[in-house]
């Protein structure tokens, strides 16, 4: 799933791809704006066949915190 | 729609369904399929949940509050309370605590329709809201006392008796950058005026995709109304996270954006085009938004010439209106066919404006009551006369365009009487890459502009052009600029500025950049 995301990840935003760990946050590290990040979880959503809630999403930090919220979405 | 026959948003409903019928007005996902509800099917469920409130709400008049998303349920719950000449009272989503119960308080809410992600704090809203007696769910719960589809369920449609025009329909609180928010007060004939005042902007075969908050007034007239008047389907935007595949999925040829998400399109569709380099940038363009679209309107903040003129080239008009809560909202309006670059649209049809002193003022039908149990802010606002002084700055050209130069309650006044407004400065800083934001304020007197880079550019080409660039650009603008408005101070700062709900950035904030 990690490896899924960072491709993911490639496509929104000008990184190197070993700058993307699972500790880097989106918004500081990453540099994604608001909007990007929001439609980044609107793909990882039909990426995985899960549903995101919009107020759980507000917790997510960092790439590890998207893979660990989207592990618990898949169970 | 005979416009000369609707003079409330009860008779809108009633005109629009009369005409309308059986066409989708609303279109929400429903999995992978739409649910679609009529106009005539949202005329039926408005007037089943009237007969509902008036049997629970205990009196004749009250007054209704309304949060959540966009939705079927929540224009039932609008225009169910307001259609019987009740109040409703449209709160924003991100409200909460003791926050949201202040605004409930102050506008003397009994009744309180919520989203169900609310009812969890259903209990300190009870606590801190007495006045309250009944609460409605939007979606199905089971833990609610009522919901609405058990109450559609339940009741038959009632009549309902006609409504002066002057009767207040809704009170919305404006979420100004500064102070405490203030109850404006919408009557049925203000909302109604701002929804005739134009003609032939669309028709029966646009569809919308809506996906600004509701309890906006700009979205609520410009994306709700005026597809109840013109006959179009508005689909709902579910989240903010699915914007593209929305688009992608419900086609629009309309749309209303905040500059900001404008802005973040245009550059996907930039980066796309450099990867693609055999690719027109209109095909990708028509790719990412569906195919049909015919326009943009944009409002809500300020819309950068460049940006403008990108859209231009890819054969998407953008254009930007005008307005405030206190005018229903629009004082001026986008025109897609006079592609002027920098204003605000040209004035709207029955709205007069004059400058005073520097300040544009208003006046038309679409002018607000006052504000709620608020009548020194009134006086603030209005004049005797009816004018109202809308507090931003600006100029009217022969063409009758309006052009925004800035707020007035912002302006610097310096040591020698000149006044500066900040925003004319900030604007000299749009369609910079490696800048995300300027504040520009006065420092003991000195002009200053505080920077935030952008990361990107920053990683990629080191702070120190960045910072170079920065002294270059301020170094132009002074050219462009008398002494007395020049920029003398600069900072940099490392961390967002505090930002409003809407994300503009507050004025009111300590400085956190470094002198450079």
């Amino acid at each position: 799933m990690f490896e899924q995301i960072k491709e993911l990840i490639l496509q929104y935003v000008e990184v190197k791809p070993e700058d993307i760990v699972p500790e880097a946050r989106f918004i500081e590290d990453l540099h994604f704006n608001s909007y990007d990040f929001m439609s980044l979880l609107g793909e990882l959503e039909e990426t995985f066949g899960v549903t995101v809630d919009e107020q759980e999403v507000l917790e997510i930090r960092t790439v590890g915190d998207a893979v660990a919220y989207l592990e618990k979405l898949k169970k | 729609m005979d416009k000369t026959k609707v003079k409330t948003l009860q008779e809108l409903i009633v005109t629009a369904a009369a005409e309308y019928g059986d066409k989708a007005f609303i279109r929400e996902k429903n999995g992978e399929n739409d649910a679609d509800t009529s106009f005539s099917q949202l005329y039926e469920n408005c007037r089943r949940l009237s007969a509902f409130l008036a049997e629970h709400s205990g009196d004749e008049h009250f007054h209704a509050a309304v949060i959540g998303a966009t939705s079927a349920a929540y224009l039932t719950a609008y225009f169910g309370t307001s259609g019987a000449g009740n109040v409703i009272v449209p709160l924003d989503a991100q409200l909460m605590g003791e926050d949201l119960c202040d605004h409930l308080r102050r506008a003397d809410v009994s009744v309180f329709f919520y989203d169900k992600r609310f009812g969890a704090q259903l209990d300190e809203i009870k606590a801190g809201c007495p006045k309250i007696t009944t609460y409605i769910c939007l979606q199905d719960d089971d833990t609610a006392e009522f919901t609405l589809s058990a109450v559609l369920a339940k009741y038959e449609p009632m009549e309902w008796k006609p409504i002066d025009p002057k009767a207040i329909a809704a009170i919305l609180y404006t979420s100004g950058t500064t102070g405490k928010s203030k109850g404006v007060m919408l009557s049925h004939g203000n909302l109604i005026d701002n929804t005739m005042c134009q003609d032939n902007e669309s028709d029966p075969s646009d569809v919308l995709l809506t996906v600004l908050p509701i309890h906006h007034v700009y979205c609520f007239t410009c994306d709700i109304l005026l597809s109840l008047r013109y006959g179009c389907t508005v689909c709902v935007n579910d989240s903010m996270l699915r914007i593209p595949q929305n688009l992608k999925r419900f086609k629009p040829t309309i749309i209303l954006l905040v500059p900001m998400i404008a802005e973040t399109i245009y550059k996907k569709i930039r980066a796309a085009s450099e990867q693609m380099p055999g690719v027109p940038m209109k095909a990708i363009a028509a790719d990412v938004f569906g195919g049909r679209l015919k326009g943009i309107y944009s409002g809500g903040a300020y819309l950068a010439p460049e940006l403008a003129t990108g859209y231009r080239e890819l054969g998407i008009p953008i254009a930007q209106g005008y307005g405030m809560t206190e005018c229903s909202p629009r004082i001026s309006t986008a025109n897609w066919n006079d592609p002027s670059v920098g204003d605000v649209g040209t004035i709207v049809n029955g709205c007069e404006v004059k400058i005073v002193e520097g300040e544009i003022w208003a006046k038309s039908p679409s002018v607000m009551q006052g504000y709620y149990k608020n009548p020194e802010a009134t006086a603030e606002s209005l004049t005797d006369d009816g004018w109202l002084m809308t507090g931003d700055l600006g100029y009217v050209d022969e063409k009758q365009h309006l052009f925004i130069t800035g707020r007035k309650k912002n302006l610097i006044i310096l040591s020698n009487g000149e006044n500066v407004s900040p925003e004319e400065l900030e604007n000299k800083f749009t369609g910079l890459d490696w800048l995300a934001d300027v504040l520009v304020y006065a420092e003991d007197g000195i002009i200053t502009v505080e920077a935030l880079f952008s990361p990107e550019f920053v990683q990629s080409h080191g702070p120190e052009e960045a910072v170079r660039l920065f002294r270059e650009q301020v170094e132009k603008i002074n050219k462009t600029v008398t002494s007395a408005k020049a920029i003398r101070g600069l900072r940099v700062r490392k961390v967002d500025f505090d930002r409003t709900t809407s994300k503009k950035i507050k004025r009111q904030q300590s400085s956190q950049g470094d002198k450079i």
